[in-house]
């Protein structure tokens, strides 16, 4: 399984040749990402009976091209109204709307769009080559080094709590508790549901989501003119091209940044079930850990968007390598994709690079063209998306709760669950205007559910020996990673006080 | 009241709003406690470690909550929460609408229903101005929606009457 630089050129040309089956479902994509409440995989799903019909490659490009750009998608909303279209872009409002609300929205979506495609662009090109390695990931990855990986994510919540720890802490148990609601993952047992037969499947992730972040901000907006502050509106009437300009130099001069934290985004992708939301949450994290200015961070500050955007870029291309050498999907929309391929006839495999490279890499490849058009497509939209958040808060608000709440519906055809995503949002507001933060309730209410269920599943095989969380080898040295990276913002802010300190004297 | 008694008490800090998130919190524990007694240990596991956690947390806040209520630093007024610019903006009735919307959707449909709701919401919280301009938005608002997800998409919205119709007439 190798791929020359021959083949991979003729390949290249070979998927640029879509282009028009690409740009469309680029733009499709933006839609089906910025709406909460509809995803890639959905959106396949609906579409299936065309998808089916078309050629396998052109299929193909379609799937991965909607795949690639709704991650995009949702990032669009998460910066300008403070929406995350997807969970996977939860943690990018935590920089961007403060950007947006200081006038800069050209600069941060041209930042977010830099990230997602250079980001995307890499982990896709490094897929590529390194897909047979970096499918064993996933053969290692068990119970206990997923536990591990959860609580990366969670300990962001200790970085929100930062600013106020124990307000930080009670929005992120609050949430934790939440995602318990539901029934137990061994023996099916209902907990917390209030008899509700809807709450079984535990907490639906949309309604929270849409509760907590865009029902919550309609009601607080509407005490102002419009979501910016007027001295950020006076920025954004005159901001030009040279602003976009200026969001993309940001985001170049962070190349280092945007490879990193993309790289993590790949690794998490690669491990079935973990997924974008968990990627961008880490990816935060760790970006705030080993920051010089972690102060900055959730002000506005670049690299805070450019972290989870870069991440959950990277997660795409993760998802497929267990598809495509092991024939595990590793999340919704690659099993969606599985599903088209085997109907097509194609067998997934590793034999599957040196029968059908046009198929085997030539998805990786058409994964880059996406991003490589989707530069061109999207970059000059940042330039006039940003007018959106001028709109006066008294036509903003009843859009954004109407269009919310009804994608709330989508999912499960509940009403109940448009019921719960007031109910969120009433949590929401509550929390915003007494200082709580709705981001760290989102991160337990996201990972809560999940932590629970690998490490019941730890706990199960071990005979409830809790000594069975240091039995792995790799565990252990995620351990150390994790001890190390929640401990260091403390060593380094020491450092820094003591440094400030003997200056000082 | 004299004059500075009265400033003292506009100065103290309202902290009965802060405390609606952690008694939520502790009254939510203790009842998916309830729901947990008997069951067997995987289900109750980790509720107790968060729900402790939770619980205890919750605890100390109000604790210090009261004790600065107990030394005339604050009281337990919810003015951070509910105050006047509730009415001012008319939220209450955004909330209202809210849910009335939320209770009509399911038999009235998405396009009527989005339309009625855009309209009331807007005049409201624009004091009754525009009346034309804010009919003309909603509606592009509502069909536009209907157009790109039940049309073109075919997802799933709530259905009424205007999507029985066109679905009528376009079949």
């Amino acid at each position: 399984m190798s791929l020359s630089l021959d083949l991979f050129g003729s390949l290249f040309l070979h998927e640029l040749s879509f282009w028009w089956v690409i740009v469309p479902s680029i733009l499709l994509g933006f839609v089906v990402g910025a709406i909460p409440g509809f995803s890639a995989a959905n959106t396949i799903i609906i579409l299936l009976p065309l998808t089916l019909a078309m050629d396998v490659e052109v299929g193909l490009a379609f799937m991965v091209a909607l795949y690639c750009s709704s991650r995009m998608g949702a990032g669009i909303p998460a910066i300008l109204v403070n929406i995350p279209g997807t969970a996977g872009a939860a943690a990018t409002p935590l920089d961007g709307y403060p950007m947006t609300k200081a006038g800069r929205g050209q600069q941060a979506l041209a930042i977010s769009f830099v990230a997602s495609t250079i980001g995307g662009l890499l982990t896709t090109v490094l897929s590529i080559f390194i897909m047979p390695w970096l499918a064993e990931v996933s053969y290692h990855m068990h119970s206990v080094e997923m536990i591990v990986v959860m609580l990366f994510g969670v300990s962001l919540i200790a970085s929100i709590a930062a600013r106020d720890t124990l307000k930080g802490l009670i929005a992120g148990f609050l949430g934790l508790m939440i995602g318990l609601i539901g029934t137990d993952h061994v023996y099916a047992t209902p907990r917390g549901t209030f008899g509700l037969l809807e709450l079984y499947d535990g907490v639906p992730l949309i309604p929270a989501l849409v509760g907590l972040f865009a029902v919550s901000e309609a009601f607080m907006i509407i005490e102002q003119r419009s979501i910016l502050t007027e001295k950020g509106l006076n920025i954004l009437r005159g901001a030009g091209w040279s602003a976009t300009l200026e969001g993309v130099a940001i985001a170049l001069r962070r190349w280092w940044h945007i490879t990193w934290t993309g790289l993590i985004g790949l690794v998490i992708g690669v491990i079935p079930g973990a997924g974008a939301a968990i990627a961008s949450f880490v990816a935060y994290q760790q970006s705030r850990s080993f920051s010089k200015t972690p102060e900055l961070y959730g002000t506005g500050h670049p690299e805070g968007l450019i972290a989870p955007e870069s991440a959950n870029n990277g997660v795409t291309a993760g998802t497929l390598i267990p598809m495509f050498i092991l024939g595990i999907p590793g999340g919704a929309t690659a099993a969606v994709m599985l599903v088209v391929l085997q109907y097509q006839g194609v067998n997934i495999g590793p034999t599957l690079f040196e029968q059908r490279p046009e198929i085997g890499y030539g998805v990786f490849i058409v994964m880059a063209v996406t991003y490589l058009l989707m530069m061109v497509t999207i970059l000059p939209l940042a330039r006039y998306m940003p007018r959106v958040t001028m709109a006066r808060t008294v036509y903003l608000a009843p859009l954004i709760i109407s269009f919310t709440l009804v994608g709330s519906f989508v999912p499960r055809d509940y009403v109940f669950d448009m019921f719960l995503g007031l109910l969120f949002g009433v949590i929401g507001y509550i929390g915003r205007r007494t200082g709580y933060h709705v981001a760290a309730m989102l991160i337990g209410v996201i990972l809560g559910p999940m932590l629970e269920q690998y490490f019941l599943r730890a706990m199960k095989m071990a005979d409830g020996n809790l000594m069975v969380l240091f039995s792995s080898n790799i565990g252990n040295a995620l351990w150390v990673a994790l001890i190390v990276s929640v401990a260091l913002p403390f060593v380094l802010e020491y450092k820094r006080n003591r440094r400030s300190a003997a200056g000082t004297a | 009241m004299t004059e500075s008694a009265a400033s003292q008490l506009q100065e103290k800090c309202p902290v009965g709003g802060e405390l609606i998130i952690p008694v939520v919190g502790l009254l939510f524990t203790g009842y998916y406690f309830t729901t947990i007694i008997g069951s067997p240990w995987t289900a109750q596991v980790s509720a107790l470690f968060v729900g402790s956690f939770l619980a205890v947390l919750s605890l100390i806040f109000i604790v210090k909550a009261t004790t600065m209520v107990w030394r005339g630093e604050a009281d337990f007024g919810v003015r951070g929460v509910f105050n006047d610019t509730d009415l001012e903006t008319n939220r209450h009735w955004l909330l209202l609408l809210t849910v009335a919307y939320i209770l009509v959707v399911e038999w009235g449909g998405f396009t009527i229903t989005t339309f009625v709701f855009l309209t009331a919401a807007m005049l409201v919280l624009n004091k009754g101005n525009r009346p034309a301009f804010i009919a003309l938005l909603a509606a592009a608002f509502a069909l536009g929606g209907y157009a790109l997800f039940i049309f073109a998409f075919e997802v799933r919205f709530p259905v009424g009457p205007f999507e029985r119709l066109m679905r009528w007439l376009l079949a």
